[in-house]
């Protein structure tokens, strides 16, 4: 475990090694919710029902989806497929540790960075702003969301990884991302609810992995859902988390036969 | 001189474009990806207005040319200033010193040097809107001129705006999310900057001017904006040129050359 340790330590000094680089990625992070939460805000300006929430309730999945998403989305998967097309897999390769261990093991150290410094921006906005938020009392609640919010991290590192793999077969491995980024933007509830779209519509995301990775842990979280509608909502989640972590592993094996080293 | 350097930036555009399709599924994914992102966009825009009945008191068709015009001023702005995206790459190499070696001023080759025909191509439905949407507008000369005249005033606050990040590059070389910063805030008006509450309002339409590069020109469009906000924006948009020409001159002395 020691070697592991050693990775989440150096992974968290790399990050700090540019350090202005880093404080501005953070200050880009801060601009991004408080545009989602100003505009939140100015709609709900006279304390109106839309799209079947309250301004509290608004506002408190926003906040909720900056805290989920600042943990879910801190990963150094997305470098994967540049490793490999530049053939840095290979370093990984040679060294005495399982692969995938040490990429939980960056991943790790990449959300305790973001996550601490998210936690302190959100006490300066809390202050600030001092926003409604809705505090979740019922403890079986907040158990089920911090399970669906584990949930949420595999989901997406298993998606992560997936993308970083198609570096074994293509070049192209940016233009998928960016597809990716710009879906959980809108269709796993990162800027708004998925549940204020038409209702066939949201239902059909909901066999997606995409809501699961913010929309459904915050809406636990909330106490929004019934009970059938969280039962199932687990339901599907383990499903893609198992199909997701086979499909993982599958295309690794798959892709190691192929990779060349190519670039090294 | 103007012939000259239309010449030049006609050959990096050529090239730029040879470039950008070497990878003909990139090039297909990316402009699909933009145009999904503008589509997801829209749909939040419909969305928002029918269950709100207006935006900031605006209707539907004025709240989608606000969007709209945001639209156009990003995208064109990114077509072609593309290559202020790789300017902390040629600092950190070194390559910067070949851009300065050149019988062509570096600001032109660092700002013009590398247009994004992923952005020509989904500019081409964004105007088509525009056109579409305005056209059910009741508009007059006087206003269609303002229009204009207060996009051009855009693209100048957006040139100092990049100017500004180029020369930050050079002074710090850390700006890798500068150029970024400047796209998130822009954001805000994708929606009419009315929407937000003193003093963010304020501040992100004359401090950051924002508000003056995106939210006054469909105002001016609609008849809303008064003859004295025109002159501002002018005396904003020529003032911010300016200063950030300023310090770019002030940044290129203060180059080092160290990488190389």
């Amino acid at each position: 475990m020691k070697k592991y340790w050693m990775l989440i330590k150096n992974t968290w000094d790399e990050a700090l090694v540019y350090r202005l680089n880093f404080i501005l990625w953070r200050v880009r992070v801060v601009i991004r919710f408080l545009i989602t939460y100003f505009l939140w805000s100015s709609i709900y300006s006279g304390n109106q029902q839309f799209f079947g929430y309250s301004r509290e309730m608004m506002l408190t999945y926003v906040l909720m989806v900056y805290l989920v998403s600042n943990f879910v989305f801190a990963t150094r998967t997305q470098n994967i497929g540049s490793e490999i097309n530049e053939g840095k897999l290979t370093n990984y390769l040679l060294k005495p540790f399982n692969y995938f261990i040490s990429l939980g093991a960056r991943d790790v150290s990449d959300k305790l960075l973001n996550f601490g410094c998210t936690v302190f921006e959100f006490a300066i906005i809390y202050l600030l702003f001092r926003p409604p938020f809705f505090f979740q009392e019922n403890l079986g609640l907040i158990i089920l969301a911090v399970v669906a919010f584990v949930g949420a991290v595999g989901v997406y590192f298993c998606i992560s990884v997936l993308l970083g793999f198609l570096g074994f077969w293509t070049s192209e491995i940016w233009a998928t991302r960016f597809i990716f980024i710009i879906l959980l933007d809108f269709v796993a509830g990162n800027f708004f609810p998925i549940d204020i779209l038409p209702k066939i519509l949201s239902q059909i995301l909901m066999l997606t992995p995409f809501p699961y990775m913010f929309y459904f842990p915050v809406k636990v979280y909330l106490g929004q859902l019934t009970t059938s509608a969280t039962i199932q909502g687990f339901g599907v989640m383990a499903v893609w988390v198992f199909l997701l972590t086979k499909a993982m592993f599958l295309v690794w094996r798959k892709g190691l036969k192929v990779y060349s080293a190519e670039g090294r | 001189m103007l012939k000259y350097y239309f010449k030049i930036w006609l050959r990096f555009t050529l090239s730029a474009f040879q470039i950008a399709f070497v990878s003909r599924v990139g090039a297909f994914l990316f402009t699909f990806a933009k145009l999904m992102r503008f589509g997801f966009f829209m749909l939040i825009v419909v969305l928002i207005v029918t269950q709100t009945q207006s935006l900031a008191g605006y209707s539907l068709n004025q709240s989608l040319v606000f969007f709209l015009t945001y639209n156009v001023i990003d995208t064109l702005t990114q077509l072609l200033f593309r290559d202020v995206y790789r300017f902390r790459e040629h600092i950190i190499s070194g390559y910067f010193d070949y851009i300065l070696i050149k019988p062509i001023n570096p600001l032109f080759k660092i700002l013009f040097g590398g247009a994004d025909p992923l952005d020509l191509i989904v500019l081409v439905p964004y105007i088509g809107l525009l056109i579409l949407f305005i056209t059910q507008l009741s508009v007059t000369v006087v206003t269609f001129v303002s229009f204009m005249l207060l996009l051009i005033n855009a693209f100048l606050i957006s040139a100092a705006f990049h100017i500004v990040v180029l020369a930050l590059g050079i002074l710090t070389t850390e700006i890798d999310h500068a150029i970024m910063i400047y796209r998130d805030i822009t954001s805000m008006a994708r929606f009419p900057v009315d929407i937000y509450s003193e003093p963010l309002r304020g501040f992100i339409t004359f401090i950051i001017p924002v508000g003056v590069m995106m939210t006054f020109p469909p105002k001016a469009l609609f008849g809303l904006l008064a003859p004295q906000f025109m002159l501002v924006s002018g005396v904003i948009g020529i003032g911010f040129f300016v200063v950030s020409l300023k310090l770019w001159r002030y940044a290129l002395t203060q180059y080092t050359s160290a990488s190389s």
